[in-house]
């Protein structure tokens, strides 16, 4: 087994290039089927989002696997494959694992700890596995790697804190108010900016809308587009007293909102005033932030609530690295376990257990003589060679097939060399069966001894 | 069965400890697997506590009112109180400050009960004092009504600290775990609103078995001055806030001052051995 991946992303190429590498859901199958067609690729995933594209393979052989991929991709869309190449990063064998559980844990994303890369890793892999694409490799691989972005997800902090303004905005008012249904906004002046945290803040819950611009018209323009009220600018502190938050973004050159007027409306109130300046200059009195139950936030302070919470986010990636680690160890072990010597080591060292549990079991009832049990050993390990060797060479030859892991997992199964999830009964017996052979095998290892008393 | 209670109530303080940790680690990693155990920590060593109240209780024909004994049933009401604002305001992180409150007010209980005294000591007027129903009432009602008080005062604590972070725009690791500003009020004031008359009824049972009784100067005991005290404090905060529509930092500060009042009227109550109110000391 081969793991490839090539792609691209926002790290390694602009926006130019990675529009013309994209492979939207409708053309997924297709792809994938021209994908899987190509001699020495077994299994394919596409994950193709706005930040990038990067195709996963399972390929015969690694060199030759990443020069298919590299030309699947310039031929499906019809790009230089010498100009492509310069955009390109390649990565082959251990690394695509850690690889992918970065991505999916959203490590690797333009705005790290951002939630959407997990469904679309899904989806990429449903993809996959609906064009018959995936195979045993892929399957368990990105299965796992959803695992991976869930634990991140839950076991680390990774995604909580808000990273952009207007979100940053969203989130103190959630801080100051729990929630913001019912809530009233005041937005003062007409800027983009503004308009864009109203609606964040009005997707979240607020109720009420109340515009207020020096300009009436264009009040009631934005008051129509949130299906709001405009209320004359005359009447703005009056508003004032109506709304839990009042944001800012007006071109002008003195505060809008001074200390002293506001003073007043803030005594009288029972419940918090949240105040979001966004202007540049700035529309309310710094000095606000002094009055009882009201919080003033500037433009540099929602930056700085932002570069705190990516700071957080970092120190969340770093813990999140830990979980990949555990993972990637976790899936290696998985792998090794399907691997042909391992398997048809685990197949003897438990017919070892059984042929010695049995044999003991025989001789307590029967009076031999040393050369009598010597015989009776030699008998027991030639029929436990000769049982095996058919299976176990046939396997052998199997593992250089394209079904190796098939095999592999069937004749896991047949030989239960998996513990059981039920710890009685015959679960139970196989379990220490298992655990036996697994201590035979470990004993050898360290011995560096080739066999056990019946070799093979 | 007084071994029993014994191991029951140490096992529930070992319970509580552990619900601590694992309520102040959630607290700040926010980890939804621990806030189930913490939960469950919290819920085990209730019911270990209350079985201990209830074999110790039996094991001396009724539960002595001592100033140990009190704090193990104030930790107990504190406890339950916690559960149910736990599942009313589905918020955990009051547990972070809560549950180690219960388990202080026990080892404190601990302690005493290892060097005080017991009702046996008693004079034979506390004695006729204690010797009513209504006594048993009282001291409930008091209990509810200061674990009730001490909820307000852990709501009203995180207000202080969420709204200094506000300020002063600190976006911290524990600004962003801390509950929000209106749900630490609503909290404080809620908790008064439940609080306060329970505790007023505790206090009016008190003043009538001390009338009863024809206890001389009974309102001049230290413990029943600053018990006023503190009906005082909450009875202004309850008006200012329904009244006034007080709100914010002023209201906060005064419930922790109501607060800081219960807690040097426990130490009192069980340290200064003077007055009529002096049981178990």
């Amino acid at each position: 087994m081969h793991l490839v991946l090539v792609g691209l992303s926002h790290k390694t190429a602009p926006v130019a290039i990675r529009e013309k590498l994209t492979f939207p859901a409708q053309v997924q199958e297709d792809a994938l089927n021209h994908l899987s067609r190509i001699e020495g690729i077994r299994e394919a995933v596409i994950v193709s989002t706005c930040n990038r594209t990067e195709v996963y393979a399972v390929a015969a052989n690694e060199d030759a696997g990443v020069d298919s991929v590299i030309g699947f991709l310039a031929d499906y869309h019809d790009l230089d494959r010498h100009e492509l190449a310069r955009y390109l990063y390649i990565i082959t064998g251990e690394t695509v694992v850690r690889h992918l559980f970065r991505v999916v844990a959203s490590l690797d994303s333009m705005v790290v700890g951002e939630a959407q890369i997990l469904g679309q890793a899904k989806e990429a892999y449903e993809h996959g596995f609906n064009a018959d694409a995936t195979g045993r490799v892929f399957n368990k691989l990105f299965r796992q790697s959803f695992e991976v972005g869930k634990r991140v997800r839950t076991e680390t902090a990774i995604g909580e804190a808000a990273v952009s303004i207007s979100y940053a905005a969203v989130e103190l008012a959630k801080k100051v108010f729990d929630t913001l249904d019912g809530r009233t906004i005041l937005i003062l002046g007409a800027g983009k900016m503004s308009e864009l945290t109203a609606k964040h803040l009005v997707s979240n819950g607020v109720a009420r809308v109340l515009v207020v611009n020096r300009t009436f018209e264009r009040a009631r323009e934005m008051a129509e587009r949130f299906n709001g009220t405009a209320v004359p600018y005359e009447r703005l502190y009056e508003s004032i007293r109506e709304a839990d938050i009042v944001i800012s973004s007006t071109a002008a050159t003195e505060y809008v909102i001074t200390k002293a007027e506001l003073a007043p409306v803030a005594k009288n109130r029972t419940r918090p005033l949240f105040l979001i300046d966004i202007a540049v200059p700035r529309d309310i009195d710094p000095g606000a932030n002094d009055l009882g139950g009201v919080f003033l936030y500037d433009i540099d302070d929602l930056n700085g609530v932002v570069e705190s919470n990516l700071e957080e986010r970092m120190t969340e990636a770093h813990r999140a690295e830990g979980i990949i680690d555990e993972e990637i160890a976790a899936f290696f072990a998985w792998v090794e376990s399907m691997e042909v010597m391992p398997t048809v080591a685990a197949i003897r060292a438990k017919a070892e257990v059984i042929r010695e549990m049995e044999l003991e079991k025989a001789l307590k009832r029967l009076d031999l003589s040393d050369v009598d049990r010597k015989t009776v050993e030699a008998l027991t390990c030639a029929i436990v060679n000769k049982m095996l060797h058919g299976p176990t060479a046939r396997l052998k030859k199997a593992a250089t097939g394209k079904d190796a892991y098939e095999y592999m997992e069937v004749a896991r199964a047949l030989y239960g060399l998996e513990d059981s999830e039920d710890r009685s009964g015959p679960g139970a017996f196989r379990n220490l069966l298992n655990l036996r052979a697994r201590e035979i095998m470990d004993r050898r290892k360290e011995t560096e001894d080739n066999v056990g008393d019946c070799g093979a | 069965m007084t071994e029993v209670a014994f191991v029951a109530f140490w096992l529930a303080m070992a319970l509580y400890a552990a619900a601590t940790v694992l309520y102040g680690y959630q607290a700040f990693t926010k980890r939804a697997s621990l806030s189930w155990f913490a939960t469950f920590a919290t819920g085990a060593g209730f019911v270990l506590h209350t079985a201990s109240i209830g074999l110790q209780s039996t094991a001396t024909d009724g539960t002595e009112l001592t100033g140990a004994n009190v704090l193990v049933l104030m930790a107990w009401a504190l406890v339950l109180v916690y559960f149910v604002l736990e599942h009313l305001m589905k918020v955990k992180f009051y547990g972070a400050l809560l549950v180690p409150g219960a388990l202080v007010v026990l080892l404190v209980a601990q302690i005493m009960g290892a060097s005080r005294g017991v009702l046996a000591d008693l004079t034979a007027e506390q004695a006729a004092l204690l010797d009513n129903w209504r006594i048993g009432i009282h001291v409930a009602l008091i209990a509810f009504g200061n674990a009730g008080f001490a909820v307000s005062a852990a709501g009203s604590l995180l207000y202080v600290v969420m709204e200094r972070q506000l300020k002063h725009k600190k976006a911290s690791k524990l600004f962003n775990r801390l509950p929000s500003l209106t749900q630490t009020d609503k909290v404080a004031r809620r908790s008064v609103v439940w609080a306060f008359p329970v505790y007023s009824a505790g206090l009016v049972l008190g003043v009538l078995r001390a009338i009863e009784t024809d206890v001389h100067l009974w309102w001049a005991d230290l413990r029943v001055v600053l018990a006023g005290l503190v009906w005082l404090i909450f009875a202004f905060y309850q008006f200012m806030r329904w009244r006034k529509g007080w709100a914010g930092r002023s209201a906060a500060y005064l419930c922790l001052a109501g607060f800081a009042l219960v807690v040097v009227l426990a130490i009192a109550a069980r340290t200064v051995p003077a007055g009529f109110h002096v049981f178990g000391l």
